[in-house]
């Protein structure tokens, strides 16, 4: 068996190398798996995968009565197009909304003082309140009967 | 709104639930789990009872008209009939073999409870069965969301998600009353098969995977989605296997499944050989073999023992994972493997349908996704999914890393159709029920703790008993947690309750969204149409099955009614006559085919449609009531799909204006005005003045006054048009009708009357010229 392994050896000298696990393949760590996970959400709940396929404007525009051009954010009534910077803000408000729960357990986690805790838990309900507000508004602009009929 | 009513309580009484636990009586404590699922089962199936309410308990939409049809003749025959069908009735002249190419789940399960309700003397008809069937599934989906929560995380959590999942859109959409579709029972399946699969590889017992086996074939016979299964729990296995937590549960779970499923899989007639012999089920495959050369290396590594083995055993992995792709590969290229077929294709390659196929791009439901769906689908879940994800990273264990893996790849499925939304509800569901039970736990908990000190080491251990093997960093943390909270408890019972209080609200706002979005977009027949006036009153529009009706009643047994695929299940379904194409869109070519007839010219349109024994066309036209979803909206799909397959005939570019635009006003294109579809839609309709507001042939949907007034049809003609014109049937003349060209009767030339007949009294006979003279024994004299 030993001589059938060295055969080649015979031939080849045997290189002076050193295989080692290279220093940045580690597991990562939660946190890295969640930034990366919660950017990736961001970007497919605004719909890029949307905006690659159809390319729409990045801005919308109509004309108003007397003839000028007024930029439109929001595409109106129409449930299956969007622009792109509507599915941005949107996915922005979703994610605000997101860190603020986070911010609100961290609260609890934590040893700070009582002041820090408050002002954390304020900000973090304010996170969610803004997101869940503009989410609203968002939704009567896109939709214009929202919850009303 | 019965439907607002009992959904409000069943989300209000989480909350009453999270302080139920507190009481620590074992009786109380399952006498709410039992209500509050109760509850949830209750409301998700009133709340999809919209439409029954509204209109009649009638079948939905196109897929479920052919479900329905099939289940009706499963029933009437038997099952082994049903699989030997052969269908004569669609795609002339090529038939469907139905049974073969159906997933019969859905069939067999309504087809059982018919027949045990029958057996019990219930006499119900086949058509409740199916209208109800998908309302019923969400119960059980709610029933086995709770468990697979219960298994990931807690029992409180499982309870909210249950409730979720009972009343979010995203799942309600495809599952209201009378939408009678594979997904219905198949989001069940799924479910349940991932709940089974969580338990096995916690338990690591034979009993559970083959449990999950069983499961996953009910998924199999349910709907093609399957394939996620498929996929996903390899993934699951594989992550496992790179983080290093491989261990004799997984690899018994893993095998077990593995093999009975896909032993099981291939027993439905449609999948036959697929799992061994396409791409999609090749993962499964290759984890299975890497997962037993983990196991030998493992066993290698326990009898060596040496600190060398660490390195042949991660190279081992690193090579048998590395052959056993290398092997998938080449046997792909050696085409023993079938390449990823197109649909799935799709999902990676995000332009490739755009490009290649353009039937799978028609599809409204493969459209890619918008913020709006997002949020309209599934409302505040949106926002409070990063958060439970975030949490279930956090306190990482094997089975929340399947939730995990679920929830990414999910998240970028639902990115690429509109229609996987449905495959993401669940994981959003169950992630944001963590996210709102640790939230209420935390403020909820803390309040009590504050003021009934001695309970807290109760509540703990209930806890711990809620929290099914939870690892031991996360108890320590709990712990730590409750340490500090008795530090310091002053923060303020104020601002807790502030906070709870908020995220009452928001919750009772999902409750509403829900019921809102299910009344007023899910809710549609789309079969019966409705409109209301200026006063709130409601008319009914019930053009479609009038039409259909009159297929049925007036034309021949074996008439051939040719329209665009959308229809063809239900003219199958309704009119019970044969049609050409229908939503089974498995061949491309003869689909392209009729999108070319009714595309190209009248003369043009008349071969095709003579090669096909067509007898009726019928098309779709919404331009009087203003209906948008029409053939001529449509129509440039159909353009799109003949060109791929005849780009020499069709074009799309000569359809549309000169500036690039599609119209059919007077703007239009020659083309545009001439072929066959904007002929039949708009045949007589530039004489009807709909209003005094605007001319006459003014079309509603498109706000345009139509470019080609007087329309005449050479071909075929005007057989039926329904009250509102929703519905136009032509026929199709026969050659001998039209041949004759039409000559007014003063033009016509008759044969003169001044012909005298040479016939007189005496010559009455008749006698033939140059009559041969034959004689008896000789031959005629001129031959």
């Amino acid at each position: 068996m030993e001589i059938l392994y060295s055969i080649p050896f015979s031939i080849l000298e045997v290189p002076n190398l050193k295989i080692r696990k290279p220093s940045w393949l580690h597991q990562p760590s939660a946190m890295t798996v969640f930034s990366i996970v919660l950017l990736s959400y961001f970007m497919v709940t605004g719909g890029i995968i949307y905006d690659v396929i159809v390319e729409p404007p990045s801005i919308g525009s109509t004309t108003d009565e007397r003839g000028h051009s007024r930029p439109v954010a929001f595409m109106p009534y129409r449930v299956n197009g969007q622009y792109i910077l509507e599915g941005l803000a949107s996915s922005f408000m979703f994610t605000l909304g997101g860190l603020g729960y986070i911010i609100l357990d961290q609260t609890q986690s934590t040893t700070m003082p009582k002041f820090n805790r408050l002002l954390l838990i304020f900000l973090g309900f304010i996170c969610i309140i803004i997101s869940f507000l503009t989410t609203w508004i968002f939704m009567r602009m896109k939709l214009p009967g929202y919850l009303q009929s | 709104m019965a439907a607002t009513s009992v959904a409000k309580p069943a989300s209000k009484s989480n909350k009453t639930k999270s302080k139920a636990t507190l009481l620590n009586a074992l009786g109380y404590k399952s006498l709410l789990t039992f209500t509050i699922l109760a509850l949830a089962c209750i409301a998700g199936f009133a709340s999809r009872l919209f439409a029954v309410i509204r209109f009649e308990s009638i079948i939905h939409e196109f897929d479920p008209w052919f479900n329905y049809r099939a289940t009706a003749y499963m029933v009437q025959h038997n099952f082994y009939n049903f699989l030997n069908w052969f269908d004569d009735r669609a795609w002339y002249p090529l038939g469907r073999i139905v049974g073969g190419t159906v997933y019969p789940g859905l069939m067999i399960t309504s087809g059982t409870i018919h027949y045990i309700l029958h057996a019990l003397n219930i006499p119900v008809h086949i058509r409740d069965i199916c209208v109800f069937l998908a309302p019923f599934f969400s119960g059980l989906t709610a029933l086995a969301t709770y468990f697979l929560t219960k298994e990931l995380w807690s029992s409180g959590a499982g309870l909210l998600a249950a409730c979720f999942i009972a009343i979010v859109p995203g799942y309600i959409s495809r599952s209201v009353a009378g939408s009678y579709d594979n997904e219905g029972i198949a989001i069940f399946a799924l479910m349940f098969t991932y709940y089974l699969w969580v338990k096995s590889v916690k338990t690591g017992s034979v009993y559970w995977a083959t449990w999950t086996a069983l499961s996953y074939f009910y998924m199999v016979s349910a709907w093609g989605g399957y394939v996620f299964i498929i996929n996903l729990i390899p993934l699951h296995v594989f992550v496992l296997l790179l983080m290093g937590r491989f261990s004799n549960r997984i690899y018994t779970a893993y095998t077990t499944f593995f093999i009975l499923g896909l032993v099981l899989s291939m027993q439905i007639p449609f999948v036959g050989f697929q799992p061994v012999r396409t791409s999609e089920h090749m993962a499964s495959l290759g984890v299975f073999a890497l997962l037993n050369a983990v196991a030998v290396l493992r066993y290698l590594q326990s009898k060596l023992s040496s600190t060398e083995i660490k390195y042949v055993f991660t190279i081992g992995v690193l090579i048998a994972g590395a052959a056993v792709f290398c092997v998938v590969v080449l046997l792909t290229y050696a085409g023993v493997i079938a390449p990823w077929s197109g649909r799935f294709y799709s999902l990676w390659d995000t332009g490739y349908a755009k490009i290649h196929i353009p039937i799978i791009a028609s599809v409204s439901e493969h459209q890619p996704t918008t913020w709006f769906s997002f949020f309209f689908d599934l409302h505040i879940l949106v926002i409070t999914f990063p958060v439970g994800l975030w949490y279930t990273i956090k306190n990482i264990n094997d089975e929340r890393v399947f939730i995990v893996l679920y929830a990414v790849s999910a998240v970028y499925f639902a990115g690429v159709m509109v229609r996987l939304m449905l495959t993401l509800t669940p994981v959003v569901c169950i992630l944001s029920a963590v996210a709102f039970s640790r939230l209420l736990e935390l403020y909820l908990k803390e309040d009590e703790s504050a003021s009934k000190g001695g309970e807290t080491s109760d509540n703990d251990e209930n806890d711990e008993k809620g929290m099914y093997d939870k690892a031991g960093k996360l108890k320590k943390m709990k712990h730590e947690q409750l340490k500090e909270n008795e530090a310091d408890q002053g923060l303020g019972i104020n601002v807790r309750s502030f906070v709870v209080v908020a995220v009452m609200m928001m919750l009772m706002m999902f409750a509403v969204h829900c019921t809102w979005v299910t009344s007023n977009a899910y809710s549609s027949p789309s079969i019966v149409l409705a409109s209301y006036g200026q006063d709130g009153s409601r008319q009914i529009i019930d053009d479609f099955r009038e039409a259909y009706y009159w297929l049925w009643q007036n034309t021949r047994d074996d008439a051939r009614i040719m329209s665009w695929w959308d229809y063809g299940y239900q003219i199958a379904g309704m009119g019970n006559r044969t049609t050409l194409v229908d939503n089974n869109t498995w061949n491309n070519s003869h689909i392209a085919l009729v999108g070319k007839a009714m595309s190209s010219n009248e003369s043009e349109a008349y071969k095709i449609m003579t090669n096909l024994d067509v007898d009726y066309v019928l098309v779709i036209f919404g331009g009087v009531i203003g209906y948008s979803g029409d053939d001529i909206n449509k129509f440039l799909w159909m353009v799109r799909i003949a060109e791929g397959e005849h780009p020499k005939d069709i074009q799309e570019s000569n359809y549309f204006s000169e500036r690039g635009e599609f119209r059919v006003d007077s703007e239009a294109s020659q083309t545009m005005l001439n072929c066959l579809m904007y002929k039949l839609s708009y045949y007589r309709f530039g004489d009807m003045k709909l209003d005094f507001r605007n001319p006459a042939g003014f079309d509603r949907t498109r706000n345009a006054v139509i470019g080609q007034r007087s329309i005449d049809l050479t071909y075929l003609e005007e057989a039926y048009t329904s009250e509102h014109w929703l519905v136009r049937i032509y026929r199709v003349k026969k050659p001998h009708e039209f041949n004759r060209p039409k000559i007014d009767k003063a033009e016509r030339r008759f044969i003169s009357k001044s012909f005298v007949s040479k016939k007189t009294a005496k010559k009455k006979k008749g006698s033939i010229k140059n009559k041969p003279v034959v004689i008896r024994g000789q031959r005629l004299s001129d031959q």
